[in-house]
């Protein structure tokens, strides 16, 4: 009962970081219909940007959030400008997408090999504290709580945008039907530059933990995250980003339950369960219809 | 007449010297006529991925050795009786098999390499095999020990420079059984390298009447242990015995020493081979008394009769890299001796042959990996690892050999203390 307990916390933890892992790409899709194939490679730059502010100027790993902010920012507005509006044009711009973007996860890992090499770097254990939190009795490393706090609050945050900003109501109207919403006056190219910005900030963001999560970051993660965020929004709903967090919890509590009865297959939960709920309900399981491509 | 039984004469001779000459051009000289100007070795590396760390390191080794022998005009090769240039051909698989499935066919139907030898480890290594088998190529297998690999017997592959991985953990086995250490719990991936160690350790232990209390696998992509180590000290073990790849040890080390919790023995492969990256990653409190495999340069040999001692060949390597030499370094050194050699006693530039001068040099041959030692499988019996423990030492670590006793440096510190 004690080790399913575990798991179980363990699951809801993992589960909610690995939200924030996929919510961005998810954000992006919703709102420009692009597949973002470097998505993962976002959540790496991430990562070793907060192992640059820590090992190299001795910083805490958060100082890792707002760097990514502000990397979102220097990445996200002219790859819109200088892409996105040139794939709308297209006759088929998620294809295109898949495949620009394929080329820019190829040049990010490049590039990243070249900067920091092909080893895995991991960033100090202590910075997040040092101790353990329990929760039933169960208690797991400060750095798992850390990780869970701040990825509800970028969820909520995005939420609120969502429910409570203008920006957000448009990008909402934006996600139902683009053209509509450039008809009504909306400022579609703006407002989904922003929503690029934040997806990428939040996989940033994703990227300072993943040393925590998944023990260290190296120039190769990007793929492997970009799978397992593919799965994650797809068990959510495709193109509904909060549903994101019910794919986050869906397969991080289907992982901690496989490592724990039957470790072997753990890796084979997460897609298991991607084609068990897609051939059940197509839409994903916050999906209200199947989605207009 | 006379001058028709001349001409019949001269015509004979003619034809008697020409075809003299034509048999003396294809006796002697047919060796200088048919010998390449290069000997090329074709391998793979990656340059990224999981295996990027230790491939390049073994290609390294490699070309520290090709330099070496380049130096002095090439490596003897005794089917054309001449000293030939060595010449590396390496493609960047980026620790995919997928890609490594085509390099390799590349190698060997586009490049024609002279020798064939794969990238670092059993993963890398085990699409080679059928690939090699099936164009009648010797495969060079530096660090592919998966036991699976050397289920019969071969002409076609040589495992070179680290015993089979069925091999590795006897000592292991042996150690914990001297030690009295009753509940052991076995984590491994599952891969050919870490699956059939974990195999013979536990058959090595229930021989010696211990029954693991854990024995699971993890996917070989694994990178979270938190739940898994809870999950192990659930069955309350004195030793845990972890067998991964560097990546897995990173965070398997970082969800344990996060965890709170402290077990009597705990047991990995890689803070033996990559004890830099390993202690970068998850520091030097975290690797304190672990046990591992010390692989040489760690262990050290001095009575070679094939190439260098250890340490001479650590005082090269480090004055002319200004680093010194990890475990893959050397390995990948260690190969280019033994083919070396291979091509100095193959009486003739054939597979076949080089793979008869590895068996004939087997059992009597000791380079700095120790002794060099295969079977008719391929597999390498020699070369065998003692159990080492990380110790402590000023800010940093050191390996104390701690079993088997003829090999032991100092005594194991068990139960580990607690940090």
């Amino acid at each position: 009962m004690a080790l399913l307990e575990y798991a179980l916390i363990g699951g809801i933890l993992y589960g909610i970081f690995f939200s924030l892992v996929g919510i961005g790409l998810n954000l992006i899709f919703g709102v420009m219909r692009i597949i973002n194939l470097a998505h993962g490679q976002f959540i790496m730059l991430g990562g070793f940007g907060a192992y640059l502010l820590a090992r190299g100027l001795g910083l805490n790993p958060l100082f890792g959030i707002p760097l990514a902010i502000a990397g979102g920012i220097v990445i996200g507005y002219p790859l819109y400008y200088g892409v996105v509006p040139r794939l709308q044009k297209s006759q088929d711009p998620e294809m295109l997408s898949f495949i620009l973007f394929f080329g820019i996860a190829q040049m990010i890992e490049a590039v990243a090999v070249f900067a920091f090499g092909a080893d895995q770097r991991s960033l100090p254990q202590d910075a997040l504290g040092s101790g353990n939190i329990g929760v039933l009795g169960q208690e797991f490393p400060d750095s798992w709580w850390v990780a869970c706090l701040v990825s509800v609050l970028a969820i909520l945050g995005l939420y609120l945008y969502f429910s409570r900003t203008r920006l957000g109501f448009a990008t909402r109207a934006i996600m139902a039907d683009r053209d509509e919403a450039r008809a009504t006056g909306i400022d579609v190219d703006r407002v989904s530059a922003i929503a690029l910005i934040i997806g990428i900030a939040l996989a940033g963001i994703a990227g300072v933990f993943v040393p925590y999560l998944i023990g260290s970051v190296s120039s190769s993660i990007g793929d492997g995250l970009t799978t397992t965020s593919f799965a994650i929004i797809i068990i959510g709903s495709l193109g509904n980003p909060l549903g994101t967090v019910v794919g986050g919890l869906v397969f991080g509590i289907g992982t901690m339950l496989m490592q724990t009865y039957y470790s072997s297959w753990s890796n084979l939960a997460p897609y298991a369960l991607l084609l068990a709920i897609v051939l059940v309900r197509p839409s994903g399981l916050l999906g209200k219809a199947v989605r207009r491509a | 007449m006379r001058r028709h039984l001349q001409r019949a004469w001269t015509a004979c001779a003619a034809g008697l010297l020409a075809s003299g000459l034509a048999l003396s051009a294809a006796a002697a000289p047919a060796h200088a006529a048919t010998a390449p100007s290069e000997i090329k070795i074709g391998t793979l590396y990656a340059s990224s991925g999981a295996f990027a760390v230790p491939s390049q390191s073994q290609l390294q080794g490699l070309k520290y050795w090709a330099a070496g022998v380049n130096k002095t005009g090439g490596v003897f090769v005794k089917a054309f009786d001449k000293k030939i240039p060595v010449k590396i051909v390496a493609y960047d698989d980026q620790s995919s098999t997928a890609t490594a499935t085509t390099l390799y066919s590349q190698l060997v139907t586009q490049d024609h390499v002279n020798i064939l030898m794969a990238d670092f480890g059993s993963v890398l290594t085990s699409v080679a095999i059928p690939i090699a088998a099936e164009h009648h190529m010797l495969l060079i297998d530096p660090t592919g020990s998966g036991a699976n690999f050397f289920t019969r017997k071969t002409n076609y592959l040589a495992d070179i420079s680290i015993p089979t991985s069925a091999v590795w953990p006897r000592v292991l086995g042996d150690f914990i059984l001297a030690h009295k250490i009753k509940r052991v719990a076995i984590i491994y991936d599952s891969n050919d390298f870490d699956a059939s160690q974990a195999t013979t350790l536990k058959a090595t232990l229930e021989k010696g009447g211990v029954k693991p209390v854990y024995y699971h696998g993890v996917p070989t992509s694994e990178s979270n242990y938190t739940v898994l180590i809870h999950t192990i000290a659930a069955s309350h073990p004195d030793a845990v015995i972890e067998f991964g790849y560097a990546l897995n040890d990173i965070a398997f080390f970082h969800a344990l020493s996060g965890s709170g919790l402290h077990f009597n023995m705990t047991f990995s492969i890689f803070p033996g081979q990559l004890l830099a990256l390993l202690e970068k990653n998850v520091g030097t409190k975290a690797l304190a008394y672990t046990f591992t495999y010390p692989v040489p340069p760690l262990v050290v040999y001095n009575k070679t009769n094939l190439g260098p001692n250890t340490a001479p060949f650590v005082k090269e390597w480090t004055a002319a890299t200004k680093s010194a030499p990890n475990a893959l370094d050397t390995a990948g050194f260690n190969t280019g001796l033994i083919m070396q050699h291979m091509l100095g006693t193959a009486p003739t530039f054939t597979q076949l042959a080089f793979h008869q001068a590895l068996i004939d040099m087997s059992g009597k041959t000791t380079t700095l990996l120790g002794e060099f030692k295969i079977n008719e499988n391929g597999a390498q019996l020699g070369e065998q690892l003692p159990v080492a423990q990380v110790v402590p030492e000023g800010k940093g670590l050191k390996f104390v050999i701690v079993y088997p006793p003829n090999k032991a440096t100092g005594k194991a510190i068990y139960p580990a203390p607690a940090h």
